[in-house]
This record gives C-alpha cells, sequence and structure tokens, in this order.
C-alpha cells in the first residue's frame, strides 16, 4: 500500500510569545505522518510520499517529515497564498499521478483552521473520506479502513472502502521526535519539485483577505476592596446584573 | 579559525535544541534527591543520537566532526537540567568510546561501538584507585597473563557508570618493572568471573550519574580484551584523557548559558529598595562577569574541538579549556546563588543543584591543579 502525507508548513504554534516564529509541520499532519509510519512498521504500508506546497523555504518542514520516516516528498513550488479548494484541486492532480490506496492528513492547519481540504478533496476524487479519527484498521486484505471518528456525540465507527481520504484528529498518536540519523538520512532522500503548470493545474484563488486585524487590546483589570464594591461595579459600570 | 555554522550543522543543532526541550525537561528535585539514574533518557539520548556523534556510521554512530559534537552536546546542556545523566554520557562517550575508536581492533570495535552508540552497553572508565589520583600512573592493581587470559587483582575508584557498566576499561599494570612503560587497558566485561561492581559510592553532586567501587579477585578477562598492545596503557591513556579534557566540559557551556538566562530574568524580576536588582551595579557585574565566562569557555571549547577536528595536537589546548570551564562553571554558579539570595540556596529554586553538580568538575579529568602543572609544562615552566 503506498500512503500519500500532504503537510503544510505553519509558524510554530508552540513558539512563545516574542520568540521569533519559526516553521514548524502542522502539527495535525505531523499525527498523520506518525500514523503513516506506524502503518508502514506494522508491514501494511511499503511506500509513504509526502507532498506540500509551497516555495523553496518549506524545504526544512519537508527535510523535517523525511528524517521522522517519510520515504520521499513532492513540492509544488507556488508561493501564493492559497485556499483550501485551490489546495485540493493541486492535491488532486498529485493523487493523480502518485495513485495511493490511502491519503492521510491532518484535519486542518492551525495557523488558517479552515478544516477543509480533506473533505473538499475527497469530493473532488469522488473517494470516502473519514474524518477527526483517533484510530484507524485495515481489513479485507487492505481493501477497507476501519476507522474511529471523534464527534462531539462520541465516538462513532465507520469503514470505508480504499482508496480512500482520512484525516488525524489530536488522539490518534504522538508524533517521534526527529532523531539526528533520521535526520543524516533525510539528506540523502529525494525532494522532487513540480510547479503547477507540470501538474497540468491552474487554480486561481477564490477568496480574498480583505483586511487583518489584531484582537482589541484588553484594558487592565482593576482590584476591588470588598464584595460589595465588586457588586456595584457589576451592576453600574460592567452593567451585567 | 571560523566557527560559523553550515545549514547543515544548524539544523543538527536545533534538533538537538527542540530533542532536549521537549524529551528531557522532566523534574529533577527527586531524582537529584534519591540519586536516581534515567536510564530511559539514557536510551532517548541514544536513539536520537548523541552518544554516537563522533563514532563513524560503519559503526552505528553519525561521523560528525569534534566541533558539531561539543556544539551538539552544548546544546543538550543548555536544554537538559540533568547534569549527571549528562556526565554519564560525556564519560561513556569520552572515556569508553573515544579510546575504543582510536585504540581498538577491528574486532573489539565491531563488538562494542554499535552497543555503545544504540546505548545498550554502557560504558565507563577505571584508572583511579584508592592510592593512585593524580599520580595517575601510580597503579597497584595487577594483570597476568595466563593462556588465553589475563588475571586481574585490585581495586578501583570512583568510576562513573560503576555500578550500570557492562563494559569499563580498566588499566593494571602488566610490567612492574617498566613504571608508566608497564601499563595495559583491558575491555572488562560485566560478567567476567571474580569482577565486582556492587559497591555504590553517594556523592555530592551529579547524583543521578551512578558512580562505584570496583573489584577485582581473579577476575578473567579474554585476551582478546586487552585494548591496544601489553604496555601500552599510559600512552592510551594520555591520548584518551587529552580528548576527555577537552570535549568532557561540553554540556556545563550550555548549562551556563541557561543559568546566566535564569540570572537575567530573576535580576528584572526582582524588586529589592524600589527597583529591579538587575540595575544595583554589584548584581549587574556578576552576570557581566557570567557572560564573560561562558564565552570564554564557549570559545575555548571550540578552539580545542576545531584543532582535534584538523588533526592538530591539543594537549594545552584541551588542558586550557578544562581549566577555564569547569572553574567558570563554579564560579557561575556560586554568583547565580547570589544573585538569587536566599531563594538560591533553597533546593525549590534548582540553583544550589548546579553548584553541587559544578564542583566535581574541579576534580575529575585531572584536578584544577593538575590542569595548571600542565599548562604550565607546556609554556616552559
Ligand atoms: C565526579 C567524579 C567522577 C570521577 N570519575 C572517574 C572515573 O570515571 N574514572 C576514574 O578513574 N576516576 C574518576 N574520578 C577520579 C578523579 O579522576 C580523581 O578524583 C582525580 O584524578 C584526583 O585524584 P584524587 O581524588 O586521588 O586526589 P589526589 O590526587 O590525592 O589530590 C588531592 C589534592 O592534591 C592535589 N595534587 C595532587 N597532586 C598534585 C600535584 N602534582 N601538583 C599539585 N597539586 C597536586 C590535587 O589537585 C588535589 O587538590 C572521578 C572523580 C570525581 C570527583
Amino acid at each position: 500500500m503506498k500512503i500519500v502525507v500532504p503537510f503544510k508548513s505553519v509558524p510554530d504554534p508552540y513558539a512563545g510569545p516574542g520568540a521569533a516564529a519559526k516553521s514548524v509541520v502542522n502539527p495535525f499532519d505531523e499525527i498523520a505522518i506518525e500514523e503513516a509510519l506506524r502503518i508502514r512498521e506494522r508491514g501494511e504500508a511499503t511506500e509513504i510520499v509526502g507532498v506540500t506546497i509551497g516555495p523553496a523555504t518549506v524545504d526544512e518542514q519537508i527535510r523535517s517529515a523525511l528524517a521522522m520516516g517519510v520515504d520521499r516528498a513532492l513540492r509544488i513550488d507556488d508561493s501564493r497564498a492559497l485556499d483550501p479548494y485551490a489546495v485540493a484541486r493541486i492535491l488532486r492532480a498529485l493523487v493523480a499521478k502518485e495513485a495511493p490506496q490511502l491519503v492521510l492528513m491532518g484535519k486542518q492547519a492551525v495557523d488558517d483552521d479552515s478544516n477543509q481540504v480533506g473533505q473538499m478533496l475527497a469530493g473532488l476524487l469522488g473517494w470516502p473520506q473519514a474524518t477527526f479519527i483517533s484510530k484507524i484498521e485495515f481489513l479485507e486484505n487492505k481493501t477497507r479502513a476501519q476507522c474511529t471518528r471523534e464527534t462531539d456525540g462520541g465516538l462513532e465507527v465507520i469503514v470505508v472502502n480504499l482508496p480512500a481520504i482520512v484525516t488525524t484528529d489530536l488522539r490518534l498518536n504522538e508524533p517521534r521526535y526527529v532523531s539526528l540519523p533520521g535526520l543524516m538520512k533525510a539528506r540523502k532522500k529525494p525532494i522532487e519539485v513540480l510547479t503547477c503548470e507540470q501538474l497540468g493545474v491552474t487554480v486561481q484563488p477564490l477568496t480574498t483577505t480583505l483586511s487583518t486585524a489584531r484582537p482589541p487590546k484588553r484594558a487592565a483589570g482593576t482590584r476591588v476592596e470588598s464584595v460589595e464594591e465588586l457588586m456595584v461595579k457589576l451592576k453600574q459600570e460592567a452593567k451585567v446584573l | 579559525m571560523d566557527f560559523s555554522w553550515s545549514d547543515q550543522q544548524r539544523e543538527l543543532l536545533d534538533a538537538v535544541d527542540r530533542f532536549a526541550k521537549e524529551q528531557l525537561a522532566y523534574d529533577m528535585i527527586e531524582n537529584d534527591r534519591h540519586a536516581v539514574f534515567n536510564h530511559d533518557a539514557w536510551m532517548k539520548c541514544a536513539g536520537f543520537g548523541i552518544h554516537g556523534l563522533l563514532v563513524s556510521e560503519e559503526y552505528g554512530g553519525l561521523g560528525q566532526d569534534p566541533i558539531t559534537t561539543v556544539a551538539a552536546l552544548e546544546r543538550l546542556g543548555y536544554g537538559c537540567k540533568d547534569n549527571g545523566l549528562l556526565f554519564s554520557i560525556n564519560a561513556h562517550m569520552w572515556t569508553a568510546i573515544i579510546p575504543l575508536v582510536y585504540n581498538g581492533s577491528e574486532a573489539q570495535k565491531k563488538k562494542f561501538l554499535p552497543g555503545l552508540c544504540d546505548g545498550s552497553i554502557i560504558g565507563g572508565n577505571a584508572m583511579s584507585e584508592p592510592n593512585s589520583g593524580s599520580d595517575a600512573f601510580s597503579l597497584a592493581t595487577t594483570a597476568v597473563k595466563k593462556g588465553d587470559k589475563y588475571i586481574l587483582n585490585g581495586s578501583k575508584i570512583f568510576v562513573t557508570n560503576g555500578p550500570i557498566a557492562d563494559v569499563l576499561l580498566v588499566f593494571a599494570v602488566t610490567d612492574k618493572s617498566k613504571g608508566a612503560s608497564g601499563l595495559s587497558a583491558f575491555l572488562v566485561e560485566k560478567d567476567s568471573p571474580g569482577l565486582d561492581l556492587t559497591h555504590k559510592i553517594e556523592k555530592m553532586g551529579v547524583r543521578t550519574s551512578p558512580m562505584g567501587e570496583v573489584f577485582f579477585t581473579d577476575c578473567e578477562v579474554p585476551a582478546e580484551n586487552l585494548l591496544g598492545k601489553e604496555g601500552a596503557g599510559s600512552w592510551l591513556f594520555t591520548r584518551s584523557m587529552t580528548w576527555e579534557r577537552g570535549c568532557i566540559l561540553a554540556a556545563s557551556v550550555g548549562t551556563m548559558q541557561r543559568l546566566f538566562e535564569t540570572c537575567i530574568r530573576y535580576a528584572n524580576e526582582r524588586k529589592q529598595g524600589g527597583q529591579a536588582i538587575g540595575k544595583f551595579q554589584q548584581v549587574a557585574g556578576k552576570i557581566v562577569d557570567m557572560k564573560m565566562r561562558i564565552e570564554n569557555s564557549r570559545h575555548m571549547l571550540y578552539q580545542c574541538a576545531w584543532a582535534a577536528g584538523h588533526r592538530k595536537a591539543i594537549y594545552l589546548e584541551a588542558a586550557m579549556a578544562k581549566l577555564q570551564i569547569s572553574e567558570s562553571w563554579v564560579k557561575c554558579c556560586e554568583d547565580a546563588i547570589q544573585i538569587h539570595g536566599g531563594y538560591g540556596y533553597m533546593v525549590e529554586y534548582e540553583v544550589e543543584r548546579e553548584l553541587r553538580d559544578a564542583i566535581g568538575s574541579k576534580l575529575y579529568s585531572g584536578t584544577s591543579e593538575i590542569q595548571r602543572n600542565i599548562i604550565a609544562s607546556l609554556i616552559g615552566l
């Protein structure tokens, strides 16, 4: 079985305030990579192909993915800010090129929280989808996958025919760390760079970002001396009582 | 000398930073109190690639050069507060792996190096004896050849990793009449008949690094475990000791850097007399001196590793780096306690432990006095 894992480079969500934001592999995608590695280690997959879209600067995150154990990587050279539909269309062309039995990807990217690419990709390909999974097992000689989904109401177990799109939730696994031997092996693994033209897709963003704004600054709180004073303030100033 | 990092080195060092921060940031107070060796962290570090940094790939290592290796250890010291674990790793690398890399036969390297790199074999070095410390070659432990074995008798003291070791590099007298040229080195495996590794020694600092006494009672060592030639022990010791001196305190430079940053934060936060204590000249001066010591230490460490990587003799550089870093480390820790006031003296603040951990560095791998002797003799005194 061949697994394609699309991943996105995002600003490090764990960087402290004021720290220069380094880019990292989107944490949900890291979980997808980890799951693909575990599937391969169980002997159920033979090849893991990582794919990403971005300029050469994302090669650093590609190397992290390769260092974790992804076999090879493809980068679509495009530095535009693409919306989910454009990303899904590019990925559709890549899936057509690679013909995997499974596409494993994060349920969303932590920078824009769109949570749409997996679903759109499944729609474009006409493939089944299992989203927000916390467990995956293969059935019937790997022709189907049984996935446990985390929903608001509880756990839902579904079976999808392969090939399918599967998106990962937080509790699926804990990704391994990049080891130095992995890093050194990654230097020898190929990164293939393609353009949208070479893939035969033209994408235009359907959405435009008009403006971005910081959340309003919160005024500093005040200390009150007594419960009575608090009640007065809640009634008269905050007007919440 | 150019100490700027290539992209590959930077990538490697960033990975060490991240690894230390994410995998080695465990609580230390209890482990220190109860002298707990963290075997899980040992295996993590080995799996991550630390132990084998300097070993070539064919024996399971990463084939890095000395300067990348010491810089990686420095990052590890910055991110990991378990100075004892780092000391155990360093003893393993510089006093067991290095002698094997340079003096091991092909068979010995094949047998031990892959396990020493992946962490499954723990190594150590047994030179010091109750009556042989700074005067290192005045050993009493003997090794007598009998057929295809050597029979060892005697005892060793202060053996780092001794109680947990799978293999120890042991120095013993094979020919008393030849003095220093009558010493030989043996790879003694833990299950050797007549070997007793069970005597633990409790110490002031680096408490999470196990240390023990080792006893040999007609201890049988196969002749093929002789490292180098018979009589080559003192030469071999001097060679590996030079590496040890130059590099064993690499992590401490990172430790000092972390301590320095802690002090800056504290000096900016703590207010007395209506101002941050960092605004008092005497407090600021201590932190400035700390910065000077750290930069000097790092420079000497890199200079030594750079020279070693360029196959230059490093006797002088190694002794200077050892002296500079150990004395800086102790002084930084003392100053850090002073800056933290009473809090610095309390266990909870985790500064006092740093001082206890640092003090041993003026003793092992040759005391400060011995380093000064070496430097004096090399500069013509
Ligand atoms: C934490 C720690 C870990 C250690 N790990 C190991 C290990 O793994 N393997 C191992 O074999 N040993 C190890 N040692 C032992 C260490 O190498 C010795 O403690 C050290 O060499 C000093 O020897 P000594 O303790 O016998 O002191 P001594 O040699 O008795 O020295 C006592 C004092 O006299 C001074 N002195 C001695 N000779 C001279 C001289 N010629 N000129 C001026 N001053 C002199 C010394 O500097 C010191 O101040 C370790 C020690 C420590 C503290």
